[in-house]
């Protein structure tokens, strides 16, 4: 009853927020230069076509009033409709969505076990081989552009040792994850450094704790102290960070996909934005967001599990 | 008879900084060991090197034997038999030495898991067992609570009761009433006291105030710069002192100050003046309004005193009695939500577009002296700041002026290019209190200033207030949770209990003869050297 | 304060690439916008010591002209969102009530946007180019300044030195500039050195999906973009102008490591 609570309130929360972001949205189309509706009808269609499409997306009402109307066709999923593939957006959207949410937790899948591993060991170890090694890895990551990355690993992996395929997706389960490793380890590199920083720094703070020198005066010993008292509670911090990691590993999808030709959401986006596909775009860009959104949301619920001191 | 534990030429170093030099003492079975020094004094480093509790960077020699058996030498698992089941431990801050995520009955049963072999069902009875034998009420529900839901005072106990789990029988205490309340702390310090005659507990006190060792202990180890200067039965010490510092330290304990002859008080309008003030932190929401509430919460609720010329008032009261936020809403920091203040005898808005003039003649010192200076200004930048922002003194007279404030607070004026980060907290707060003075302040408000010292810089930076207050005819009004530094400071004294004042008047009335209960159980808290002394 | 060997290799590394940036012109072997089709796709060798790329232009020459580009990137697409976020976010902290409630719910609804899905959506809308990509990181890149800017304003403004100032009468714009942002400076620092490496990186990235500084130029995305094709023959034309990249943000995250390090902020 608590827990229903927590998140009917968390989703009230959200909505302020979820307007902001269709307004965000909604302005980047508002934005573009030129009639859009030109574009998606071609130059070649009759006045009436056109009328008929400004009025079902109400282009002649006041800006306000045009939100409105976005507003509402929101609500019913009508996020407009594909000038090039002259179909629904929210139709190309439920093609590429579960493959760049596929490549999304298979990417978090590969990054949890190193992450783990290497931010116990350089914790325990401070200022040793580890940690150096570490704090280099965290330069890098934030230095190598991914797109090059992925570059060299198509040549190394894919071209001259022809250990993965080096673009789409699959057909099957076992292919989807062969085509998809060099598009996750690219990201990975990113990613993992970031999470270990702040999952090593976590456990730091948490080991110099006073409740964990309680727990060795109790004479637990080392190995207990770690496990039941500073592990649990340095998680909380890492799970903090996760969405923002989920929101990279969004905004990494648009360019691996791209340089891996796998056919997600960041491909059909950049896709979409060099053919000028407006409504395409915005669609993605929106559906990015509500990822995110939804993420933070399922981690507060996770840190409230997990936390008894967090209450709303 | 051997003695239960033998420490002998314990060393501890970290790095090139000896914190414990060359300590030896003995401790027999049932007795109560008290260690005293100020903060810095390595009576915490020692506790915490019998227990091998300390970092790895800390190079610990000697010996010290438990039962025979050197517990610096034992093998890590043989000590884990040894931590918890026969020596036990207890720390100073309650909140931080519980883990958040646990509930409390889960962390005292800890100790039960790993040295007992109780199961389930037993484990639970014998936690609700201890958690009554700590006088915690309730004990059902409150072993299902965690720990950001008890008080203090509970979190404290709950710690002993985790540490008395397998009938330690040594327990060592690391200052384990400094982060309490006055009251609270007198009970914990009764339990402790019980504890020890009930269970024929063993006992080291680590602290750094005489009077609540004194309360527990029967023997007595002073500690300064990591060596121990003089040991010797509680009393014989308090008595006839042998070493110097340990004169100086007792010359310094509130009961030993001089009470001060206070000149009688003009019967004349009254300087600062608060009419009904009220002060609520947070706002009314919606449903407050529905509910016909307040709303938010009121730290300050009702309060009326004045404060004439010459005369210092003191404000006590325990943590959220709301004395600091009042000292706060005199000098503009927080609007109060209802009352007026008024200065010399003219309405006053400390906060309002007047506020240059008033503040002029109102200064605030903080508690917090090491915090109160910005980190990236030096002495000299940080006195002359109001001297030149204000223009009160000629642009020429500024380095002048700020050298004539550093020698009436005593600071050396070599100190002048320094930054806080390289001052002592006696050193900071002569500078915050030389930077009130550039103003030639009329009133001075004394925030808690000594409690963040040690007692012989209490000491000193009481003197040197009292000393300002006679040369410049200062008003102060002095807020402090230590009610023996109030008595011996101030003419009249009002005490504050949850935002509200429960008892005011002259000090020595106050003092002897209160008429609220709540009065009583705070003096009745005082730690005091010796306990048939008042 | 003891200077880490990490923080001067750093330093070290921007400014060759500074001096690298400057003296362009004499270090190049070519003109870096050269047509050679007599010499197209030549591996690393004596005459092009990175190699040549598909219409014969030297890729050591374009790697080193590339540098005026990306520092010119880096460093001046930084500045708006610091300044704007600096500002925003101390206001905000320091001040609390309706501002920053205005300026939280702005943040707030920037957070979900992956960073570079909201750039690439607002240069895709503005069209193609540098001045656009600033644009973007002026409307977007604030952020993240704003919120390191007003957690720190919000621990100073309870720091008794600044409860001090505001008690000896000081108007409010001379405590946030005299004392609020002098002690939240060093963690903002640190944030633009990371910063700096990720406008560099996005840059290129933008250049390499065709929607930033224009193809002929000679710029590291760009050119990374252009080996694409030829990955699997002329690995050179991709791999210099992306080790360039590494060499230049390992320098600024080098700073920005360091300095955390010695001034002891938490990440």
């Amino acid at each position: 009853m608590k827990t229903f609570r927590f998140i009917a309130l968390r989703l009230a929360q959200a909505i302020p927020v979820l307007l902001g972001v269709s307004l965000i949205t909604f302005v980047l189309m508002a934005a573009t230069p030129g009639d859009p509706i030109r574009l998606l009808v071609g130059d070649r269609a009759s006045p009436e076509t056109i009328a008929m499409i400004r009025d079902r997306y109400g282009l002649d009402d006041p800006i306000l009033f045009q939100y409105f109307t976005y507003l509402k066709n929101l609500m019913v999923g009508d996020i407009g409709v594909s000038l090039r593939y002259r179909v629904p957006v929210s139709q190309l959207i439920a093609q590429h969505y579960p493959v760049t949410l596929f490549l999304v937790l298979y990417t978090i899948v590969l990054t949890l076990p190193p992450v783990i591993v290497l931010a116990v060991w350089s914790a325990k170890r401070q200022n040793g081989m580890a940690d150096q090694i570490i704090r280099m890895m965290g330069v890098l990551g934030l230095a190598v552009p991914v797109f090059w990355l992925a570059l060299i690993l198509t040549r190394l992996f894919g071209v001259k040792l022809g250990w993965f395929p080096v673009s789409g997706f699959g057909d099957t389960m076992p292919g989807h994850l062969l085509h998809l490793f060099l598009p996750a380890l690219s990201t990975m590199i990113w990613v993992v450094p970031i999470l270990v920083r702040t999952l090593r720094s976590a456990l730091l703070i948490e080991m110099n704790r006073d409740y964990a020198l309680t727990g060795m005066s109790k004479g637990l010993g080392a190995r207990q102290v770690f496990r039941t008292h500073v592990f649990p509670n340095s998680i909380l911090p890492t799970l903090n960070l996760f969405a923002v990691i989920v929101a990279y590993l969004l905004g990494g999808s648009v360019i691996v996909e791209t340089v891996y030709a796998v056919p997600g959401m960041g491909k059909l986006m950049i896709d979409s934005i060099l053919a000028r596909d407006y409504f395409v775009v915005q669609g993605a860009t929106l559906v990015f967001a509500l990822t995110t959104l939804l993420v933070m949301l399922a981690v507060d619920l996770l840190s409230a599990l997990i936390d008894p001191r967090v209450t709303l | 008879m051997t003695p239960l534990l033998s420490v002998k030429d314990l060393t501890v170093r970290f790095g090139a900084t000896v914190a414990v030099d060359d300590v030896s003492f003995d401790l027999e079975r049932g007795a109560a060991l008290g260690i005293v020094g100020e903060s810095g004094s390595g009576k915490s480093v020692t506790c915490r090197a019998v227990m091998r509790l300390l970092p790895p960077s800390a190079q610990i020699s000697g010996s010290a034997s438990f039962e025979g058996r050197d517990l610096l030498q034992m093998p890590e698992t043989e000590l884990n038999r040894v931590r918890g089941k026969r020596i036990a431990m207890i720390f100073q801050n309650p909140s931080s030495h519980l883990d958040p995520l646990m509930r409390i009955g889960d962390q005292v049963a800890q100790t039960l898991h790993k040295h007992t072999d109780l199961k389930g069902r037993a484990i639970r009875d014998e936690v609700l067992r201890l958690l009554d034998v700590v006088r915690i009420p309730d004990s059902e529900r409150w072993a299902q609570a965690f720990p950001h839901q008890l008080s203090g005072g509970m979190k404290q106990r709950a710690m002993i009761a985790g540490a008395l789990a397998c009938q330690p029988d040594l327990l060592l205490a690391d200052e384990p009433t400094t982060a309490l309340d006055a009251t609270v702390q007198k009970s914990v310090l009764d339990l402790l006291a019980q504890l020890r005659r009930e269970q024929n507990l063993t006992m080291i006190f680590v602290s750094h105030d005489l009077g609540a060792v004194a309360r527990v202990c029967d023997d007595l180890l002073v500690m300064r710069w990591s060596r121990l200067v003089e040991s010797g039965p509680v009393s014989r010490v308090i008595d006839a002192p042998r070493h110097d510092y340990t004169r100086k330290l007792l010359a310094s304990h509130p009961d030993r100050l001089k009470p001060r002859a206070f000149a009688p008080v003009g019967q004349g309008a009254p300087l600062v003046e608060a009419r009904g003030i009220q002060i609520r932190y947070g706002s009314r929401m919606l449903s407050d309004w529905i509910a016909g509430r307040e709303g938010g919460f009121m730290a300050v609720k009702q309060v009326d005193f004045a404060v004439r010329q010459g005369e210092t008032l003191g404000i006590v009261g325990e943590s959220g009695s709301g004395k600091s936020t009042l000292a706060r809403s005199l000098v503009g920091l927080v609007k109060p939500y209802r009352g007026a203040i008024f200065f010399d005898g003219q309405p006053a808005d400390p906060a309002g577009p007047g506020r240059i003039a008033y503040l002029r003649e109102m200064q605030l010192i903080y508690q917090h002296p090491s915090e109160a200076l910005s980190p990236r200004m030096t002495v000299q930048a940080a006195i002359a700041e109001p001297l030149r922002r204000h223009r009160l003194c000629p642009r020429d007279a500024v380095q002048g002026r700020v050298a004539e404030l550093m020698s009436q607070v005593d600071l050396d004026p070599d100190l002048i290019t320094r930054f806080p980060g390289q001052l002592s907290g006696g050193q900071c707060q002569r500078v915050a209190i030389a930077r009130a003075l550039a103003f030639d302040p009329r009133v001075l408000i004394a925030d808690e200033v000594t409690s963040a010292l040690d007692v012989t810089l209490q000491a000193q930076v009481i003197d040197l207030l009292l000393r300002l207050q006679k040369e410049r005819g200062l008003t102060m009004i002095f807020i402090s949770h230590d009610l023996a530094v109030i008595r011996r400071l101030c003419s009249s004294v009002i005490v504050m209990r949850e935002g509200r004042i429960v008892e005011a008047g002259p000090t020595a009335k106050v003092f002897d003869t209160p008429a609220e209960a709540y009065t009583r159980a705070l003096i009745d808290a005082i730690p005091h050297l010796k306990g048939d002394v008042a | 304060m003891k200077l880490s060997p990490m923080f001067v290799t750093g330093v070290a590394l921007v400014v060759l690439w500074c001096v690298i940036a400057l003296v362009a012109p004499k270090l190049a072997t070519h003109d870096p916008y050269a047509i050679d089709f007599a010499a197209i796709l030549q591996p690393p060798g004596a005459e092009h010591w990175f190699g040549t790329d598909n219409v014969g232009r030297d890729t050591y020459s374009r790697v080193i002209f590339g540098a005026r580009l990306a520092l010119y990137i880096g460093l001046l697409g930084v500045i708006a969102p610091m300044l704007i976020g600096m500002t925003v976010g101390l206001v905000a902290g320091y001040f609390g009530g309706w501002i920053d409630v205005v300026a939280m719910r702005l943040v707030d609804i920037t957070v979900p946007f992956p960073f570079f899905v909201l750039v690439l959506s607002i240069v895709a809308v503005l069209g193609p180019g540098i001045e656009n990509y600033f644009i973007a990181l002026a409307l977007v890149g604030w952020v993240g300044y704003a919120r390191l800017a007003r957690a720190e304003a919000l621990v100073l403004r309870r720091a008794e030195f600044v409860l001090a100032a505001r008690t000896m009468g000081f108007s409010s714009g001379y405590i946030l500039l005299r004392h609020v942002l002098p002690n939240s400076l060093s963690s903002i620092v640190v944030y633009l050195m990371t910063d700096v490496t990720l406008v560099i990186l996005f840059g290129a990235a933008l250049g390499f999906l065709g929607m930033g500084v224009s193809p002929p130029a000679a710029e590291w995305g760009v050119m990374i973009a252009e080996g694409q094709t030829y990955i699997s023959s002329a690995w050179w034309i991709s791999f210099f102008p992306g080790l360039a990249m590494v060499l230049i943000g390992v320098g600024f995250a080098l700073i920005g490591d360091g300095l955390a390090r010695m001034l002891r902020i938490e990440r």
